[in-house]
């Protein structure tokens, strides 16, 4: 897509979001995204990563860090190196990662105090960190171990979307920061907003569906290759998290 | 293997400990009913097996909670009564419905030791009718406290080596067996010996039933993850290689399961066949004590099987 300034404060387009919703209601003949076939009238905001973009240089890790103020060892996103083939037929990508707000999210089913909760208004999956006792059973259940236990306040941490800055209708701190413009973030129950038209237009693939969570992070050119499905290849899989080895 | 362990030794205790003392709890009741009208049944001694595991019970869940709580991000961090918020609200998280379930498990089970804590309580005495009515409440609660934890691990998706409706038996079978070689270990401490050795013979035939049962559990455990593609498939392969096979092997099958099998079928043939019941005093104390360590190992291997394995691909 080309540079588009609006992008980076796109207070007006989120802002819009909510009368671009209410219109849909009204106007129940839209054409439906096939992607967004779940709950059309809701806002549910996602992300779109176009990994051929990506080109691996971690400032969105950096800036959700510094947003975040993500612990040392921890990061809330972070950017996955794949390796793969033998000389001359190789190849590296990348995949940057995050909490996937999922649809039917089991960190959310799983919640002893309902401090994990799925936001009906957006659709965004966060913690109440007041209410959040640290037992570490959302830990166990996320499949794309997106969530940790932030040491200083023994609660689970993981992305919420930049929820401070999207309520302000400002885009997240990764999409902000991303060089490559790899990362669209909006409505994507809104058919005007740019994750829908990236979602009806292109090629997209989401993580470990076979889980069932239904995941909002949509990805353009991923590379899925995982050691454990491709045993006969040579494939090195790097994280930028304390465990050094994909979970 | 690298992945974080999240729950480490204070979740394998309690699951342990908890197993264990619900079992006991549950072994105690059934003991306790079966044993009114028929005193020859445990030759007399049907009051004081449940008396031993009412007793054991109460202190085992209740040490196991506590290691519950310390390994709680906000228990680490200083906010030591943020576990509260448990009890602030009901959801379908199967660690919600566990922890209203052990309130009430710890109430019930509290009142049917206090039944049994006067030096002189007997049968027939004053609190009889408590007694009676929390042993019928015991057992229902004392399998679901066994049952819940396996059904806890086996909610997640992402956990392949969990996710199997065969763990919460297992456990259930685990918990029984252990309870019931708790009662056993402590009675030879006590010295405690029946009329031929009547009470011995039914816990061990008990127990022994017990042991084939789980036997039968693991065995479709893990059978049934192996025989599935994928997932569960590259999950139960951590207890055949790995860090983790030797411990599996040698622990829960060997020690656990095999050798106390084995070691019963040897002392109670001989009474299918006419004979007495002629344990020796240290095999009366080894057998439970081999299926007591091999609970423990059992659920070691569990909960950090589950932990170091995941989905496979992306």
């Amino acid at each position: 897509m080309p540079y588009d300034d609006s992008k980076v404060l796109r207070r007006d387009v989120l802002k819009g979001t909510a009368v671009a919703a209410a219109g849909a209601v009204a106007a129940s003949t839209l054409p439906t995204n096939a992607v967004a076939a779940t709950a059309a009238n809701t806002v549910q905001y996602a992300m779109v990563i176009d990994a051929r973009k990506c080109n691996g240089c971690h400032a969105c890790s950096v800036a959700c860090k510094t947003e975040n103020n993500v612990p040392l060892g921890e990061t809330r996103t972070w950017v996955e190196v794949i390796e793969k083939g033998e000389f001359p037929n190789v190849s590296r990508n990348f995949l940057p990662r995050l909490c996937n707000h999922c649809s039917e999210p089991d960190c959310v089913k799983v919640c002893p105090t309902g401090a994990t909760y799925k936001r009906e208004e957006d659709g965004i999956v966060t913690i109440d960190k007041d209410i959040c006792i640290g037992c570490k059973y959302c830990v166990q259940a996320c499949p794309y171990g997106a969530r940790f236990i932030n040491p200083i306040s023994g609660t689970a941490e993981k992305c919420d979307f930049c929820l401070h800055r999207v309520k302000e209708g400002v885009v997240p701190s990764c999409v902000n920061t991303c060089q490559a413009r790899a990362r669209t973030f909006g409505d994507m129950n809104d058919p005007e907003s740019d994750v829908a038209k990236l979602l009806a237009t292109e090629a997209v693939t989401t993580l470990r569906t076979e889980v069932g969570t239904k995941p909002n992070v949509y990805y353009i050119g991923a590379d899925h290759t995982d050691p454990k499905t491709d045993p006969d290849q040579y494939v090195r899989i790097e994280t930028n998290r304390r465990q050094q080895e994909r979970v | 293997m690298h992945a974080d362990i999240h729950w480490g030794l204070p979740i394998i205790l309690y699951f342990f400990l908890a197993g264990m003392g619900a079992g006991a709890g549950v072994i105690s009741a059934f003991v306790l009913l079966r044993g009114e009208g028929n005193a020859n049944r445990y030759g007399g001694h049907s009051f004081s097996i449940a008396r031993i595991g009412a007793l054991i019970s109460v202190p085992m869940v209740g040490i196991g909670t506590a290691f519950l709580i310390l390994e709680l991000g906000s228990f680490e961090v200083g906010n030591y009564f943020r576990f509260l918020m448990l009890f602030t609200t009901v959801t379908m998280s199967p660690m919600s419905i566990g922890s209203w379930l052990l309130v009430v498990f710890m109430g019930v089970a509290s009142l049917y030791a206090l039944s049994f804590l006067k030096p002189d309580a007997a049968s027939g005495d004053a609190n009889d009718g408590t007694r009676r009515t929390m042993a019928m409440l015991m057992i229902p609660l004392g399998a679901c406290v066994a049952i819940y934890t396996g059904v806890l691990l086996g909610a997640v998706p992402s956990r392949p080596f969990w996710n199997s409706p065969m763990l919460p038996m297992l456990f259930l079978f685990s918990s029984l067996s252990t309870g019931v070689a708790a009662i056993m270990i402590i009675r030879v401490f006590l010295n405690s010996e029946s009329e031929g050795k009547e009470a011995e013979y039914r816990l061990a035939v008990s127990d022994f039933g017990l042991i084939i049962f789980e036997m039968l559990s693991l065995f479709l455990f893990v059978l049934f993850a192996f025989l599935m593609v994928g997932n569960s498939q590259d999950a139960i392969l951590a207890i055949f290689s790995g860090g983790l096979a030797s411990t599996f092997w040698i622990g829960v099958v060997v020690i656990g399961l095999l050798l106390p099998a084995l070691l019963e079928a040897r002392f109670l043939t001989p009474r299918l066949q006419g004979g007495a019941f002629a344990a020796p005093r240290a095999m009366e104390m080894l057998i439970p004590a081999a299926i007591i360590v091999g609970g423990f190992i059992l659920r070691y291997v569990v909960v950090i099987a589950g932990q170091v394995t995941g989905p496979v691909g992306l």
